[in-house]
C-alpha cells in the first residue's frame, strides 16, 4: 500500500506528468472552445507548422544537457534558407543538392559556434548571441533586405505541403530525427557524457572523456539540423525570406525547458522535449482556432499570435513552478510516511 | 569530529606568540574563533581582560582584532587610500566622501608602516606584498590592538620579507599583539617571543622561543607514534612501473623531480599543503602536461599530454577534489564506474545497461560501498562511499598506476582503515601506488617508501624503515639534516 502510494507520488512529481496534464488540459479546452480543432485537417497543420521548432529544440536538448545554450539557430534557420533560394533560383541548382548544401552550411554554423565555444574557451551565450546577429545579418545583407525566392517546383513544395501515408511528409523527417537524437541521448556514450560535462565539465575531463570534442559535436549537430529545418520550412511557406524562423531559438529553447531539461546543463529526456514542444504546438495553433470569443473586443484567433507570446511564457512558468510544488508535496510526503524508518535505501 | 579540544591561547600586548602546527592542526579554526567568524561551543574569550561572549566578526573589529590573511581582501578596482577608507569608516548609503581627509589619512598609515605605496594607485596594479601592506595598514588605522597574521610570508621574496618582519616588529614596539602563523620555523626563531604548537586540535604547550630548539619544535608538532593499525607490507616489489627524471612543468611550479615507483609498492607523498604533490600529479596524468624531464611507463618513454593519453597508458588518479572532480554526485554510482571505461566497455558507443549494472554490483559487493544499489546518485553516499566509488571508476581502467591524492580526506574512521585495506590489497595485487597525503601517520603507515616534496621539489625519498615523523616533518618544512636536495 505504502510503496503504491509511494510510487504515484513519485510520477505525480515527474515533470513530464504535470506536463502531460498541461496538454490534456489544453486539447480539452480548445476542442471545446475552438472550432474544429480536432479535426483531421487542423491535427495534422498542427505538426506541419511547428515542425520545425520540433527539429530544433530535439537537437537543442543535447546542447543545453551539455551546460550550453544556442540561440543562433533561428538566423541561422534564416541564413539557409536564403542560400537555398539563392542556390535554386539563381544558380538553377536541383533543390536536393541546394538542400544537401544547406544543411553542409548549418553544419558549417555550428562549427563556427562549437569553435568559438570550446578553443577560445568563451561562454556560449555570448557566442551565439553573436552568431544570432551575423547569420540574420548575412541572411539580409545576401538579400539586399527584401527580396525573396518563391516559385519552387511543385516536387519539392510537397516536402512542405504534401502527406506520406496519411500524415504530412515533414512529420517523418521529425521522426526520424527524434529516434535518433533519443538513441544518441540516452542509449550511446556520447549522450551519457553530454550529461557528465553538464553536471562536471571538469570532473568529465578528469575521467577522460574527450569534452571539448563532444560539446563541438552537440553544437555542430544544432547547426546541421537549423540547416534541415530551413529547407522544410522554404517548401511548407513556398518562399525563401531573410526572416525566416525568427524567434525560432527562443520557442526550442522554451519547449526544452519546459520538457524538465536543466538549463544548468545535466538533467533532461527527450521524451520531455516532445512534450513541451507538443504543449507549445498545441497552445500556438489553438488559440487560432478560437474565433467565436473575443477578448478586447477582438476575435481571439485575429490576435492569436500575441496571445500565444503571453501564454507561452505563462505556461513555462506555471509548469515549473508546478514541479516545484509537486516536488516538495512528495518529499513532505514521503518524510511524513516513513518516519519510523528514516533510510530504507540504505542495505549493508 | 571536533576541530579545536580546549586550545588554551594566551596574547600579551608588545608580543608576538608565533602558531605552529601541522596542515589541519586546528590553527585556522582558532583564528576564526578568534576573529569571530566561528563561534566555540565551550570555553571563554577575553579582550583586554573582559570576557566576550557570542563574538561576532564586527564585535571583533570594534574590539581591535585585525586578521591579515594571504590572500589580501581588498577590492582591486579601487585605490589604495579609498580601500583604507572603507576599512576604517563604514560609509553611509548616501554619506559624503572626504577624498582629501581620507587620502591624508591614508597616506599617514602607509608611512608609519615604512611603505613606499600612493595612496592614490590602484590595488589591482599592487604587488602581493604591497597589498599585504596596505592591509597591515588598514589594521594600524582602525586601532587594532591585536593583529592576526597567517603565513604573510608565503608569497614574499626575500627582500619583501625583511620589510615585513621590520613592521611587525614595528609593531611589537608601539604595544600590539601579533599572532604568527608560519610554516618556516627560522622565521619563527628570527621574530616571535612565544611559540604555541597546536596538534590535533589540542594545543601541547606554549613556551618562549628561545628555550626550544627545531627538532623539539618538530616533535612538539608530530610527536605520535604511528599507530599499527595499517595493513603491514607483503613481499618484494616488482619491476619498474613509473620512472621519473628530471620532471617538471614551468606552469604549476613542478621542478626537477626523481622518482621511481615498482609493481607492487605504495610510495607515499607528504608535504606540507602547497608543496606541489597535486601539482606532481597533474603533471603524472597529463591535467598539466609536464614540460621538462623524462618519464617512462615500464621503461617506455613517453609524454602525456591529456588524461585520455594517460588512461590509455594505464594510469589512474583519484583526484583529491572529490565532489568536484572525483565522483558525479547527480549521476548515478554505476554511470560512474564506468565513466573512464566508455571505450573499452561501449564498443561501438552505444551504452550496455547490463554489462553497466554488473560491473558496479561486483564493485559494490568488491568493496563493501553502501548504497541501496547501483542506481543510486553519488551524492547520496557517505563520504567514504563516495571516495570507494571514485577508486572504482579507476580500478574498473585495470590501471598498472595508481596515483591516489589524499584518499582519506573527510572520510570517517571506519571507512579511513577499509580504503587503506583495499589500497593494501590492489599493492599486494601488483599494481603500483603513489599515494599523497597531508596525513602524516598514514604517509608513514601505509607507505613501502615516503618522497617527502617542498617547493615543488622532491626534496627526499627514503624506506619505510628509515621514515619517521620527526625526518619527514623536518624535510618537508627545509630544516634540520637535509639541507640540500637529495632525491633518489
Amino acid at each position: 500500500m505504502t510503496a503504491t502510494r509511494g510510487k504515484f507520488t513519485q510520477i505525480v512529481a515527474r515533470h513530464e506528468s504535470v506536463l502531460l496534464l498541461v496538454i490534456v488540459f489544453e486539447v480539452v479546452l480548445f476542442s471545446m472552445l475552438g472550432r474544429n480543432f480536432l479535426s483531421e485537417s487542423n491535427v495534422s497543420n498542427i505538426f506541419r507548422h511547428s515542425v520545425e521548432i520540433g527539429l530544433l529544440a530535439l537537437v537543442m536538448t543535447p546542447v543545453i544537457l551539455t551546460g550550453g545554450i544556442d540561440l543562433s539557430v533561428g538566423s541561422l534557420v534564416g541564413l539557409c534558407a536564403v542560400v537555398f533560394g539563392i542556390l535554386v533560383k539563381e544558380s538553377g541548382m536541383s533543390p536536393l543538392a541546394a538542400g544537401m548544401i544547406a544543411v553542409a552550411l548549418g553544419t558549417f554554423g555550428g562549427a563556427m559556434n562549437a569553435g568559438l565555444i570550446t578553443r577560445l574557451k568563451l561562454p556560449p551565450l555570448i557566442v551565439t548571441l553573436g552568431t544570432f546577429s551575423l547569420f540574420r545579418g548575412l541572411a539580409e545583407a545576401f538579400t539586399k533586405g527584401s527580396e525573396s525566392y518563391s516559385g519552387f517546383s511543385d516536387s519539392f513544395l510537397a516536402l512542405g505541403n504534401g502527406s506520406v501515408a496519411g500524415l504530412p511528409t515533414q512529420l517523418w523527417i521529425f521522426f526520424a530525427v527524434a529516434a535518433g537524437v533519443w538513441v544518441l541521448v540516452h542509449r550511446t556514450t556520447l549522450g551519457r557524457s553530454f550529461r557528465a560535462i553538464g553536471y562536471a565539465p571538469e570532473g568529465a575531463r578528469y575521467a577522460g572523456i574527450p569534452v571539448e570534442r563532444n560539446i563541438s559535436l552537440a553544437y555542430v549537430l544544432s547547426g546541421a539540423v537549423a540547416g534541415l529545418a530551413a529547407v522544410i520550412l522554404v517548401a511548407r511557406l513556398g518562399e525563401a525570406r531573410a526572416n525566416a524562423g525568427v524567434g525560432y531559438e527562443l520557442l526550442a529553447i522554451t519547449a526544452v525547458v519546459l520538457g524538465g531539461t536543466s538549463i544548468f546543463g545535466g538533467s533532461g529526456t527527450i521524451a520531455g522535449t516532445l512534450l513541451g514542444y507538443l504543449a507549445v504546438a498545441l497552445l500556438n495553433n489553438g488559440l487560432g482556432r478560437i474565433i467565436s470569443y473575443k477578448i478586447f473586443d477582438q476575435p481571439v484567433s485575429s490576435v492569436a499570435r500575441e496571445l500565444s507570446g503571453m501564454l507561452t511564457g505563462l505556461l513555462l512558468l506555471g509548469a515549473l513552478a508546478a514541479t516545484v510544488l509537486a516536488k516538495s508535496l512528495a518529499t513532505r510526503r514521503a518524510r511524513a510516511q516513513t518516519s519510523p524508518n528514516p533510510k530504507p535505501q540504505t542495505n549493508p | 569530529m571536533r576541530a579545536l579540544k580546549g586550545v588554551s591561547f594566551e596574547l600579551v600586548p608588545g608580543e608576538v606568540h608565533a602558531l605552529l602546527g601541522e596542515n589541519g592542526a586546528g590553527k585556522s579554526t582558532l583564528i576564526k574563533v578568534i576573529t569571530g567568524a566561528h563561534q566555540p561551543d565551550g570555553g571563554t574569550l577575553e579582550v583586554g581582560g573582559v570576557e566576550v561572549p557570542g563574538l561576532s566578526p564586527s564585535r571583533a573589529r570594534e574590539l581591535g582584532i585585525a586578521c591579515i590573511y594571504q590572500q589580501p581582501a581588498l577590492f582591486p578596482d579601487l585605490t589604495v587610500a579609498e580601500n583604507i577608507g572603507l576599512r576604517l569608516k563604514k560609509p553611509g548609503l548616501f554619506s559624503r566622501v572626504r577624498w582629501a581627509g581620507q587620502r591624508g589619512r591614508a597616506a599617514e598609515l602607509l608611512k608609519r608602516i615604512g611603505a613606499e605605496i600612493s595612496p592614490d594607485a590602484e590595488v589591482r596594479s599592487l604587488s602581493m606584498p604591497e597589498q599585504q601592506l596596505v592591509e597591515i595598514a588598514c589594521a594600524l588605522g582602525s586601532g587594532a590592538r591585536i593583529v592576526i597574521m597567517d603565513e604573510p610570508t608565503a608569497s614574499l621574496t626575500q627582500k619583501e620579507q625583511h620589510l615585513l618582519f621590520a613592521v611587525v616588529r614595528d609593531l611589537r614596539a608601539s604595544g600590539v599583539g601579533v599572532v604568527y602563523i608560519s610554516h618556516r620555523l627560522e622565521e619563527i626563531f628570527a621574530l616571535a617571543d612565544r611559540v604555541t604548537v597546536l596538534r590535533d586540535g589540542e594545543s601541547v604547550g606554549t613556551n618562549p622561543v628561545n628555550d626550544l630548539t627545531e627538532s623539539q619544535m618538530i616533535q612538539l608538532m608530530v610527536g605520535r607514534e604511528v599507530s599499527a593499525l595499517y595493513p603491514p607490507a607483503e613481499g618484494e616489489p616488482g619491476e619498474v612501473v613509473l620512472s621519473l627524471e628530471n620532471v617538471g612543468c614551468s606552469g604549476s611550479g613542478v621542478r626537477g623531480v626523481n622518482l621511481e615507483v615498482r609493481a607492487g609498492e605504495i610510495v607515499g607523498l607528504a608535504g606540507l599543503v602547497g608543496a606541489g604533490r597535486t601539482e606532481l600529479a597533474r603533471v603524472l596524468f597529463g591535467i598539466t602536461p609536464g614540460d621538462e624531464g623524462t618519464m617512462r611507463l615500464l621503461g617506455e618513454r613517453v609524454a602525456i599530454s591529456d588524461p585520455r593519453e594517460a588512461i590509455s597508458l594505464g594510469i589512474a588518479y583519484v583526484p583529491e577534489d572529490r565532489r568536484k572532480h572525483g565522483v558525479i554526485l547527480e549521476m548515478p554510482i554505476a554511470h560512474n564506474m564506468t565513466m573512464a571505461i566508455h571505450r573499452k566497455l561501449f564498443r561501438g558507443g552505444m551504452l550496455r545497461f547490463g554489462a553497466e549494472e554488473s560491473l558496479a554490483v561486483n564493485f559494490i559487493r568488491d568493496l563493501g560501498i553502501k548504497a541501496w544499489g547501483p542506481a543510486a546518485p553519488g551524492g547520496s553516499l557517505s563520504g567514504g562511499n563516495q571516495q570507494k566509488v571514485s577508486v572504482a571508476r579507476w580500478l574498473a581502467t585495470k590501471p598498472k598506476l595508481l596515483i591516489l591524492d589524499e584518499p582519506t580526506q573527510g572520510v570517517d574512521v571506519g571507512a579511513k582503515s577499509e580504503i587503506h585495506r583495499i589500497i593494501r590489497g590492489l599493492a599486494k595485487e601488483g599494481l603500483a601506488v603513489l599515494m599523497i597525503s597531508s596525513d602524516l601517520p598514514e604517509v608513514l603507515g601505509m607507505s613501502d617508501r615516503v618522497g617527502v616534496m617542498r617547493g615543488g621539489e622532491l626534496v627526499k625519498v627514503m624506506e619505510r624503515s628509515e621514515a619517521d615523523a620527526a625526518t619527514v616533518m623536518a624535510a618537508a618544512l627545509g630544516t634540520g639534516g637535509t639541507s640540500g636536495k637529495e632525491a633518489a
